[in-house]
């Protein structure tokens, strides 16, 4: 089998940021080469079955505000912990949901999980980066990466 | 109806077929929708459904619905990132009338109902 690439996953973040953050096509997500700062909010979805890993996005706090704002339709400054959740959450759904699309059949996702990094959660023990697309939206830092578990990559 | 675990893609869909002239009821999961449609004077003419949900799936609520003649009338289309050939079979299998997969354009979801006869096919134009 071929492993999502770091294009794919740009092919995925491009539709995903049309269909809900940018349906105008005028703040597009910017890929870079730059590591971006030390995150703030960590979302993401687990793969199990015929593959085995995990896809992860991890937002500055102004990107995950941001986003929340645009997908719930509020203030940036009126967004709470549980609008980030809720609008990182399903965005992370809708990228690993297709990320899935380009594993074996049989691979099931699990529902989203989002973390501050205060709280943590970072790290994937015995799990192997796949692929990492990388930029900014709006000058804000934004990271998607692909991990795999098991030898299935 | 729409039926989703996340309030922001339930916000997106009521702003779509709102302004397709739906009222729109919203639930959480297909355990919630099960139990809003008990309490519904007559039945929704469409339920937009989400397939990974906490509780009780997209799927299991097609199935539930389907298994009610009192529902028989509702239109069900599933709108979810599961895009596999042998997914969208099982939710067409359990009685689902359409399938949208995320990430999705208000015309996809327009065109889509539209095909099912739910708005006028010139919506869209």
């Amino acid at each position: 089998m071929t492993s999502p690439t770091t294009e794919d996953l740009q092919a995925i973040t491009e539709q995903v940021w049309l269909s809900y953050l940018d349906p105008e096509g005028v703040a597009p997500f910017l890929p870079s080469e730059e590591t971006p700062s030390l995150p703030h909010v960590i979302a993401a979805v687990s793969v199990t079955g015929a593959w085995e890993g995990h896809v992860v996005m991890s937002f500055s706090e102004s990107a995950s505000q941001m986003a929340a704002s645009a997908l719930l339709g509020i203030e940036e400054d009126e967004v709470s912990r549980d609008d980030i959740a809720d609008a990182v959450g399903e965005l992370v759904n809708v990228i690993g949901g297709n990320v899935k699309s380009l594993l074996p059949d049989g691979s099931l996702l699990s529902l989203p999980h989002v973390a501050t990094i205060d709280e943590g959660v970072n790290k994937w023990p015995a799990a192997v980066e796949v692929c990492r697309l990388q930029g900014s939206w709006q000058n804000e830092p934004i990271a998607i990466s692909v991990w795999t578990s098991k030898s299935t990559g | 109806m729409v039926i989703d675990d996340s309030r922001a893609m339930r916000l997106i869909l009521r702003r779509i077929v709102t302004q397709l002239g739906f009222e729109v009821h919203e639930a959480g999961n297909g355990r919630e929708a099960l139990e809003l449609l008990e309490k519904m004077d007559a039945p929704p003419t469409v339920a937009l459904i989400d397939w990974n949900m906490p509780e009780m799936n997209g799927l299991e609520f097609v199935t539930a619905v389907r298994s009610q003649e009192r529902y028989r009338q509702i239109t069900l289309m599933m709108v979810t990132t599961e895009s596999e050939h042998g997914q969208i079979v099982r939710a067409l299998a359990a009685g689902a009338h359409e399938y949208v997969i995320k990430p999705f354009t208000p015309e996809a979801i327009t065109e889509k109902l539209a095909l099912l006869g739910l708005v006028p096919s010139g919506t869209l134009s």
